[in-house]
């Protein structure tokens, strides 16, 4: 997953799903703010018009949250790099959180009681210290507080982000992966808390049901970019490139070009029961296409921005396929041994 | 007194938080510990101060209808 995708992701439903959850911390905040601005007010015997300063304790609670949350992404990078995933191993990665938010959705459709055991639910001491927190503090300390203590209380999108945070295996990856969602989410957050107003219920139904609708969607992309890291024959995505590079006329030759879309050509066809050397070309490649994965040949590596990298592929039956795509399971492709030799 | 309550109004894991939120407002209760996952809520209260029936309407006050278990 790119930043701009996690940090749209943010802006849309990660902010709708998270604020059911957050949102009531934020806004229990800014009542106390209110109150104390009110009593100020009133005491000091002015006559203009009253205006609570709750610019300030907003955008502390979330500049708390976006620190609290960049942390986190960090660790769960570095978490995801010690344990050196393999592609099979991020190919269960992106199954499992697929499932979950396949699952999330479902229960958010309340399709069966089952589906409420995706939910990861904090424990009850734990939201009875936070919500206490909530009712009393001082201007500065409470939304720094409760801004670091929404890491306790994520939600499902939230806690799909943070798994695919894990799955980078890169803790600068997984820091920028959790900033950008959560820069996402701050907007929304932002103009609901400023303009004080509450979701009604109807509106509130609407949300969850669009939010529902989105973690369908997530989820089915991430159970697809599982199927393709993990070599299968069969995926969404890999059927429809599939299907348009063989409308394409057959491409022979040497070697495949790595750009910003993908892998060029799509479909290379090889000579069999021979051993052959492709070579991989890039050309200021910046995308994660540069960090190919050949799941059959436990090839994985990441190639230089700009140059020529060799890889040899032993002798193939006649009529053999091997797919190989982008360590983020995008761009699949492959080659297909049917030349004569 | 501890009274076991079916809450099968509860739509996500927010609804159990709003539910422990009650604590805070009812005078008499120890303790409430609601499950979005079980659909219910546990209250600890002290007999003399609160009855059943007033935790019932607090509930209602925010949008759920809890069932008292029968013991």
């Amino acid at each position: 997953m790119n930043l701009f995708v996690a940090f749209i992701t943010g802006l849309t439903t990660g902010g709708l799903g998270c604020l059911a959850v957050q949102g009531g911390l934020l806004t229990s905040t800014l009542a106390h703010q209110i109150e104390q601005d009110m009593l100020a007010h009133n005491g000091s015997g002015s006559t203009s018009k009253f205006k609570p300063h709750i610019a300030q304790p907003i955008l502390l609670f979330l500049l708390a949250k976006l620190i609290a949350y960049t942390i986190l992404g960090y660790l769960l990078g570095s978490l995801g790099m010690v344990l050196q995933l393999t592609p099979l191993m991020s190919a269960i990665l992106y199954f499992a959180i697929g499932i979950f938010m396949i699952g999330n959705g479902l229960r958010m459709f309340n399709v069966h009681p089952i589906f409420r055991f995706f939910v990861i639910e904090p424990p009850s001491s734990l939201t009875r210290y936070i919500r206490r927190k909530s009712k009393n503090g001082t201007s500065f300390f409470t939304p720094i507080l409760l801004g670091t203590l929404t890491l306790f209380l994520p939600c499902g999108v939230t806690q799909a982000m943070m798994a695919t945070a894990l799955g980078t295996g890169s803790p600068t990856q997984g820091a920028m992966l959790m900033f950008s969602f959560i820069l996402g989410t701050s907007p929304l957050f932002f103009s609901v808390a400023y303009f004080a107003t509450r979701l009604g219920s109807a509106m509130e139904k609407n949300f969850t049901r669009i939010v529902a609708v989105t973690m369908l969607i997530m989820g089915l992309v991430q159970v697809d970019t599982g199927l393709n890291l993990s070599g299968a024959p069969f995926s969404i995505s890999r059927t429809i490139s599939i299907v348009q590079a063989y409308a394409l006329p057959a491409q022979t030759g040497t070697s495949i070009e790595v750009t910003e879309n993908g892998y060029f050509p799509q479909v290379l066809h090889l000579p069999a029961n021979q051993e052959v050397s492709i070579e991989w070309v890039t050309r200021n490649t910046q995308a994660c296409s540069r960090s190919v994965v050949v799941p059959d040949l436990e090839y994985q590596k990441i190639l230089p921005t700009t140059g020529r990298v060799t890889m040899d592929i032993p002798a193939q039956e006649k009529g053999a396929i091997i797919r190989y795509t982008c360590s983020m399971g995008m761009y699949p492709s492959q080659f297909v041994f049917d030349l004569e030799e | 007194m501890k009274k076991i309550f079916t809450v099968p109004d509860m739509t996500c894991p927010n609804c159990a938080m709003h539910l422990e939120g009650l604590e805070d407002e009812l005078a008499g209760v120890e303790s409430i510990t609601a499950s979005y996952k079980k659909l219910t809520m546990e209250v600890v209260f002290d007999e003399t101060k609160l009855t059943v029936e007033q935790i019932i309407e607090a509930a209602h006050e925010i949008g759920y209808h809890p069932e008292p278990v029968a013991a």
